[in-house]
């Protein structure tokens, strides 16, 4: 049994998805060994909130077929709400230093930042693709590409116009002596944004592959005809999966404000890191999004480290050149069908 | 009357396909609708199945106007479209695509008992249970399709070319799976290229060429009729 287990781990370790995982995890041990255990800590923590914002973007990508370039920018509204929510409650949790709400305000936060997401994305379905959907599916990549764009510009500035430019984060969100893992000492935000990107990730998980809605979801990413015959309602889910994109996006945002303040352009970056993700581990590919960002992750600590950290793009950019010309499907292989083709 | 059919136009875009398109189907019926290709059979049943939006015209099921209605509700009110592309998941499981057919039936014992009709009708697909829906061969698929079509429990099927690209085993094994759930007192309005064939298993028979319903009545009859027999039967 364990001979025939060791014979398949094997197998798949010699494909291209094994090989990248288990370098990317050499990788990280080595530079831990070389550097010291925060090049570990970053890695994982950023992985975790690239994972999410990517998984959010394949999924929106696989499912709709919408390439979102303002993605970023739930993000953005993640952070921001939960700026506007906890700014109060740590004003007033100053006055009361005592009781539940000090260790409630945070996820008060992050759970208010991820609702507003999910009704944003909402929206942006509602009154955005649905009415492009009614009117014309003929170029609907491109189409969907342009309005991303704009829609883009326009809560870029939205943000500046009503908030202001200014740089809106916090100190931390838990106050107390940090966790020490194994000899590390992991501050307690970090710790539980990791682990609230986790227990994320796995109830997402769960959900797409055990829930009646998941498995419709993924019916409507793999053949939409199919999924009309089969009864599902193809608005609903285009709805649904979009506010779920988009609150993955918020939750990242929300979770790590105290890393990551809100301001105007503050979803740029993790837009173009969660496209760096998709386009090398293929488009549209949710579960491989979730391991590519903690690769991307991993390049961006390293570059940062090793190398400096204005090249922190440039690492990422020069890996989807090699991926696009080696294999452009992607390392673990693309999942939306005939995209040139619509 | 289980469908009723008046007077219905569609098409794609600004081509129109049918023009004043009227059928009726009873209950229990085994229908066909033959014709030569292009004439628009593929698009009536789409039409019917709520995958083209009529310009004019009435469908109406159990006493119901469905016309223009989304594909999906007309799942929901017990109409099967088993389309000739098929629309298989091609990254789900046998199995899988089985029980996406059953979305709309929310009784769990009731979905057990039609995957056991269904793998007891196509034994070929309960061996294969487990294997990816993209991975199988053309006749494989096309037993899916149908087989998944059948898993909604429906009152009336629509079945779109079933013995396309059919070895002749095959097509045997899938007119005898609908001449199954017609024992089991499922409507069903077949199109087919064989006319020998959907003429000798139906009831009755429209024949549809350039948009239009030209001839119509018992199957036994058209297949004795000189024009059928001239135009699509070679004689």
């Amino acid at each position: 049994m364990l001979k025939s287990l060791l014979a398949r781990l094997f197998d798949w370790l010699r494909t291209a998805a094994g090989m990248t995982i288990l370098a990317t995890i050499v990788i990280t041990v080595a530079a831990t060994i070389d550097r010291g255990p925060y090049i570990l800590v970053n890695t994982i923590v950023t992985g975790g909130m690239l994972a999410l914002v990517s998984m959010g973007l394949a999924l929106v990508f696989g499912v709709m077929s919408i390439p979102s370039f303002v993605h970023g920018e739930y993000f953005m509204i993640g952070g921001l709400t939960a700026y506007f929510i906890i700014t109060p409650l740590q004003n007033y949790l100053q006055a009361h230093p005592n009781g539940v709400l000090n260790v409630l305000a945070p996820f008060i936060a992050i759970g208010g930042a991820t609702v507003v997401g999910a009704v944003a994305g909402a929206l942006t379905e509602r009154l955005v693709f649905r009415e492009l959907r009614r009117r014309n599916r003929t170029n609907w990549v491109m189409n969907c590409f342009l309005l991303t764009v704009g829609l883009n510009v326009i809560l870029v500035n939205g943000h500046q116009l009503l908030f202001g430019a200014d740089f809106k984060g916090i100190v931390n969100y838990f106050t107390g002596p940090p966790l020490q893992i194994m000899g590390v000492y992991v501050s307690l935000d970090r710790a539980i944004a990791f682990t609230l990107s986790i227990v994320v990730i796995v109830g997402f998980g769960m959900f797409m592959r055990y829930t009646r809605t998941g498995r419709a979801i993924r019916a409507v990413s793999q053949d939409e005809t199919g999924a009309m015959i089969v009864g599902i309602n193809l608005e609903g889910i285009m709805l649904l999966t979009m506010a779920l994109g988009c609150a993955l996006a918020a939750v990242a945002g929300s979770s790590l404000l105290f890393m990551y303040p809100s301001y105007p352009t503050s979803g740029l970056e993790p837009l173009y890191l969660a496209w760096f993700v998709v386009i090398i581990v293929g488009l549209g590919n949710v579960m491989g999004a979730l391991v590519g960002g903690f690769m991307v992750a991993l390049f961006k600590v390293l570059t940062v480290e090793y190398i400096g950290s204005g090249w922190d793009f440039v690492v990422p950019s020069a890996l989807i050149m090699l991926v696009l010309l080696l294999k452009p499907n992607g390392i673990f292989g693309s999942e939306v069908r005939g995209v040139l083709d619509q | 009357m289980l469908l009723e059919v008046k007077n219905l136009n569609a098409g794609y875009g600004f081509l129109q396909i049918l023009r004043d398109v009227s059928l009726k189907i009873d209950q229990g019926e085994y229908v066909c609708l033959i014709g030569p290709n292009g004439a628009g059979k593929s698009t009536t049943m789409k039409t019917l199945a709520g995958l083209i939006k009529p310009i004019s015209g009435e469908i109406i099921f159990e006493g119901e106007s469905i016309a223009g209605l989304p594909g999906n509700q007309v799942t929901s009110r017990g109409i099967s479209y088993i389309s000739e592309e098929m629309n298989l998941f091609t990254n789900m499981t046998v199995h899988e695509n089985l029980l996406m057919g059953a979305y709309t039936i929310k009784d769990k014992q009731a979905i057990a008992r039609q995957l056991d009709f269904v793998y007891s009708l196509f034994t070929r697909l309960e061996e294969r249970q487990k294997q990816l829906a993209g991975t199988m061969s053309g006749g494989e698929r096309k037993m899916l399709a149908i087989a998944r079509g059948m898993m909604s429990m429906p009152k009336l099927v629509l079945v779109d070319e079933p013995s396309f690209g059919l070895s002749p085993q095959m097509t045997q094994v899938v007119f005898d799976s609908l001449d199954s759930l017609r024992k089991s007192g499922v409507t069903i309005l077949v199109v087919e290229q064989n006319v020998n064939l959907s003429l000798s298993v139906t009831d009755r028979g429209y024949v549809i060429e350039n948009g239009r319903i030209g001839i119509e009545g018992k199957s036994s009859d058209l297949a004795d009729d000189p024009y059928v027999r001239k135009v699509f039967l070679g004689v």
